[in-house]
């Protein structure tokens, strides 16, 4: 007979792995297609992201916001606490659709600058070949 | 008269029989819920400039040129590959801050898959990116 007495302990082990272990994705809605570089490391997630969809919509933690004004109005109190060291508190994901052009994207990521940010550009490793 | 002893609440066992299927079925539901990602990319902290007050500091610097389709490194036709190497060349590792500084001039119509290919080149290269913007 297989023994089943620990089997909901086993379970309930797992399920408390997968909640400490799992991010949930903030722009579920946002459609974006990443750009790629051959050179990218791994980076963490950091508590802030702003995204930009291929409509050049932009998205603070996954709710739209008007306009790069409007971004780096939202940005600015929640990075004028953090200590000018503090590389990681100051991070903001940077998540853009590769094919916007400069007059889409550049003052989203003055927004960044301005209100205290550190930008941390998210893509895909481009595969080289052998 | 015989009474019936009431039952105490406390004596009602809780069924613990389905906890294991209910924990099985959450876990079946992170299980397929959960897409693993990880994420790559490159970290920069960018001072901003306008084009036209930075034009005399920028004879000294370093400058890429972004225009639709190529690149310019210190006003020179550049492929990504050459330009890898320029700014190797350079050793931007092993200055100061104030000389790691590498402009980044972008047309209206550079789209941000160069834009951030060329990005990543400088930051790989130890370089400070300083964007320079229109008035």
């Amino acid at each position: 007979m297989v023994p089943i007495a620990s089997m909901g302990d086993i379970a309930f082990l797992l399920i408390i792995f997968f909640m400490l272990c799992s991010n949930f994705v903030k722009e579920k809605n946002v459609e974006y297609k990443k750009p790629m570089a051959t050179d990218l490391t791994a980076i963490e997630d950091s508590g802030l992201s702003v995204a930009v969809d291929k409509k050049g919509e932009i998205y603070l933690d996954g709710k739209s916001i008007a306009d790069s004004d409007a971004l780096k109005s939202a940005l600015e109190p929640r990075l004028k606490d953090k200590d000018a060291k503090d590389q990681k508190g100051r991070s903001v994901m940077f998540k853009c659709d590769k094919t916007l052009v400069k007059t889409q994207f550049e003052p989203v990521l003055e927004a960044i600058v301005g209100a205290g940010g550190i930008v941390v550009a998210v893509g895909d490793k481009k595969k080289t070949n052998p | 008269m015989a009474f019936k002893a009431r039952k105490s609440k406390k004596d009602v066992p809780i069924p613990l029989d389905s906890f294991s299927d209910i924990a099985f079925l959450l876990i079946i539901f992170f299980i397929l819920t959960t897409s693993i990602e990880k994420l790559v990319g490159f970290s920069t902290e960018l001072p901003t400039g306008k084009a036209t007050a930075q034009k005399q500091e920028t004879a000294k610097t370093p400058t890429v040129v972004l225009k639709a389709g190529g690149a310019l490194f210190n006003d020179q036709s550049v492929t990504l590959d050459q330009l890898t190497h320029r700014l190797g060349a350079l050793e931007l590792g092993e200055k100061e801050d104030a000389e790691r500084v590498v402009l980044l001039d972008a047309g209206k119509d550079v789209d941000y898959q160069l834009y951030f290919e060329v990005m990543s080149l400088i930051t790989d290269a130890n370089g400070v990116i300083g964007i320079l913007t229109e008035e």
